[in-house]
């Protein structure tokens, strides 16, 4: 349409001399979006090119620096995930099935805030927020009306429960499992299973330290031994990148928490090679394109070093760098959200370009509620026309030998070991977050974001610049949580904790706590007490328990126990 | 002034950013932290005697807490202070909150100096009615 004048109205106004600044404008700044000062062009000189095999390598070879696999994409496309979890279990297989048909190959699910913090649904705090960003599951009723109908053994299935309530969400799905009939060894998928970042998540009622490291190890432990095609975390460094750090320190926090699985899961006697080939990272892609794909060749890089040198790993499997990506939430504004799409793309595309192994692509109206049914679709179809149309998938690590690309993910991988060299010097993560070392990083960059947006020094399409007015409605409507479907999963959870067998669900909770008072793996334990009716609050409590902490997170409800 | 957030939502990145600026701005901004209840925030801004109340929302409670807020405020005769929200809700909904009580919104993209001028220019005036 453009400005063209309607009879009866004046012409539009256009400032003449704005658009000769518009013309003459160049960019206000040459910094990479972690603010490392760039330089007009890279040549040969940026880098010594001596060292190709050793510190690049073909992709399939270590250090993996340009992928974890000889051919990448021509062998597999990556897994094509989005994210579900909206109202009750049932509201949300819905959603999985619809994206399955429409050529989602994997299954991502999310728990909610209440199950997160270990709460059942018919908890007092639970009451007003079941099932309004993502999904509770209290028994194994809820389970099973997740997973109703799926074939377990053929999913790929990512379980999206990061806090020590993963234990519980893995001992759910393999009492689901295997009540259906399925054998563990063949369920392929994911548990997130990272408690300790999640205290930074607005969790830490529900994830204290010890614990945290305890359960999230449990299901480690019980995933190496049981089932041999799990990959039993994803260590969230998305999680803290969204806080607002920086690309390095991303990379260097998540280290960091990953070592502290680790060296716990060394500690308890496992060889590294029986457990590190299913250790996965869930990873943030922000706007800057370039910076991501150096991050996460530079993390490549580092993480087969890490594993080889420090952990003396001998399986080329247990060094080889295997992520997630979560395009960023925090770089996708409300303002304009239709730009969201475009933002997704670019973020998607540094995903792929550095060689993702599963891809969750934000919808565009993630700045403004859950997704909609029509706002999934198009963060699938974002995926799609990658993998189909653009001719991105034929050859691996295609910005490999980038004179920039190679210069930049030198640059971050140095940068990323002088955090984690200065991590150790404080003691190790663990002493870091104990001294609250790791809050202050968080919160000192997350001011500087703000800042940076206030002083227009980072631009933002719709927010500092090119601003219009606010929009009154949201493109293509909003998804609402029925509060129909959360009353009624609600009563659901009253009727089962009426009406089971309480004398089998009491001996089931004891050997659970007799177990973790005991010191051993709480896993086995949980299962058994999830197949009697035991629920999400009721298990975690009776851990919490043991090691001194309140029954209740929220310390409201009393152990029935 | 009294930051806080309400329920369990745990995103918590926005209201510690925002009292932290608004106190380089020059006001006094008390951050109440998590896991609040109405009558919690209440009580405390009634202890505090602040002019301004902000509640920042993510996890789609808007709706769900708000009008309990309010509630809490009239019952209290907190008619001069002023109630601000941010954070993440749907452009649909900004009505529905004022129409609850709610005074002003700012939605995530907002920047800092409107928050400060928005306050400056209200917070007083509502008081002085």
């Amino acid at each position: 349409m453009g400005r063209i004048s309607k009879p009866g109205k004046e012409d539009t106004e256009v400032n003449w001399d704005d658009y000769l600044k518009a013309y003459y404008e160049k960019p206000q700044s040459a910094n990479s979006w972690s603010g490392y000062d760039l330089k007009e062009i890279y040549t040969p000189k940026d880098r010594s090119e001596s060292n190709y095999e050793e510190d690049i390598a073909d992709a399939g070879t270590y250090p993996f620096t340009r992928g974890i696999h000889k051919n990448m994409f021509r062998g597999r496309y990556w897994t094509k995930r989005e994210v579900i979890g909206l109202g009750s279990p049932a509201d949300t297989h819905e959603r999985v099935k619809y994206l399955v048909e429409h050529g989602g190959s994997g299954v991502n699910t999310i728990a909610d805030v209440t199950y997160e913090m270990g709460l059942d649904a018919d908890h007092p705090w639970a009451a007003n927020e079941v099932g309004l960003t993502g999904v509770n599951i209290t028994s194994i009723a809820d389970m099973e009306t997740l997973t109703r109908d799926i074939p377990l053994d053929k999913v790929s299935w990512s379980l999206i429960t990061a806090s020590t309530a993963a234990s519980v969400t893995m001992a759910q799905y393999v009492a689901a499992a295997e009540n259906a009939g399925f054998d563990l060894a063949k369920l392929r998928g994911s548990i997130q299973n990272d408690p300790i970042h999640f205290r930074y998540c607005g969790f830490r009622p529900a994830c204290p330290l010890d614990l945290s490291i305890k359960l999230g190890s449990d299901v480690m432990e019980f995933c190496t031994e049981r089932m041999p095609q799990w990959y039993y975390t994803t260590v969230n460094m998305y999680d803290l990148r969204e806080q607002g750090i920086t690309a390095a320190q991303e990379v260097a926090f998540g280290f960091g928490i990953a070592m502290c699985y680790v060296d716990e899961l060394i500690r308890r006697g496992l060889d590294i090679d029986a457990f590190a080939p299913r250790f996965t990272f869930y990873v943030s892609c922000h706007i800057d394109l370039f910076e991501e794909v150096a991050k996460i060749r530079a993390a490549r890089r580092m993480w087969a070093r890490l594993m080889k040198e420090k952990y003396e790993a001998k399986d080329p499997r247990s060094m080889q760098f295997r992520f997630a990506v979560h395009t960023a939430g925090c770089s996708l504004v409300p303002q304009q959200p239709l730009n969201n799409i475009v933002r997704v793309s670019y973020e998607a595309l540094a995903a792929v370009l550095a060689g993702v192994q599963s891809l969750h692509c934000c919808s565009y109206d993630e700045p403004m509620c859950l997704p909609t049914e029509r706002a999934h679709l198009q963060a699938l179809r974002t995926q799609q026309i990658l993998a189909y149309e653009t001719g991105v998938t034929n050859v691996a690590d295609p910005l490999g030998g980038s004179y920039y690309v190679e210069s930049l993910t030198d640059k971050i991988e140095e940068e990323s070991l002088k955090i984690m060299k200065q991590v150790e010097e404080l003691g190790g993560m663990g002493e870091a977050i104990r001294t609250e070392w790791l809050d202050r990083q968080l919160e000192a960059e997350a001011i500087n974001r703000q800042k940076e947006l206030d002083k227009r020094e980072k631009l933002i399409v719709g927010v500092n610049i090119f601003t219009a007015e606010p929009e009154k409605t949201t493109p293509f409507g909003v998804q609402r949580v029925s509060e129909k479907s959360a009353a009624q999963q609600v009563q659901d959870v009253k009727e089962l904790k009426r009406k089971r067998n309480v004398d089998r669900l009491k001996e089931a909770i004891k050997r659970l706590r007799d177990d973790a008072a005991e010191g051993k793996n709480v896993i086995p334990a949980m299962v058994e007490a999830t197949k009697a009716n035991g629920t999400t609050g009721e298990l975690l409590g009776t851990v919490r328990q043991v090691f001194g902490y309140s029954y209740d997170p929220m310390e409201v409800v009393e152990s029935p126990f | 002034m009294l930051v806080t957030k309400v329920g369990l939502d745990g995103h918590d990145r926005g209201a510690k950013v925002v009292s932290f600026l608004l106190r380089q701005a020059g006001m006094e901004v008390i951050y109440l932290g998590m896991y609040q209840t109405p009558e919690g925030i209440i009580k405390a801004a009634i202890e505090e005697d602040v002019d301004v109340i902000g509640v920042s929302y993510l996890s789609g409670e808007h709706l769900i807490f708000t009008p309990k807020i309010v509630k809490e405020m009239k019952r209290n005769k907190l008619d001069d202070v002023l109630l601000i929200a941010g954070g993440t809700f749907p452009p649909e909904d900004v009505p529905t909150m004022k129409e609850m009580g709610i005074d002003e919104v700012f939605i995530a993209g907002s920047l800092t100096e409107s928050i400060v001028q928005y306050i400056r220019e209200r917070a007083r005036g509502k008081r002085d009615k």
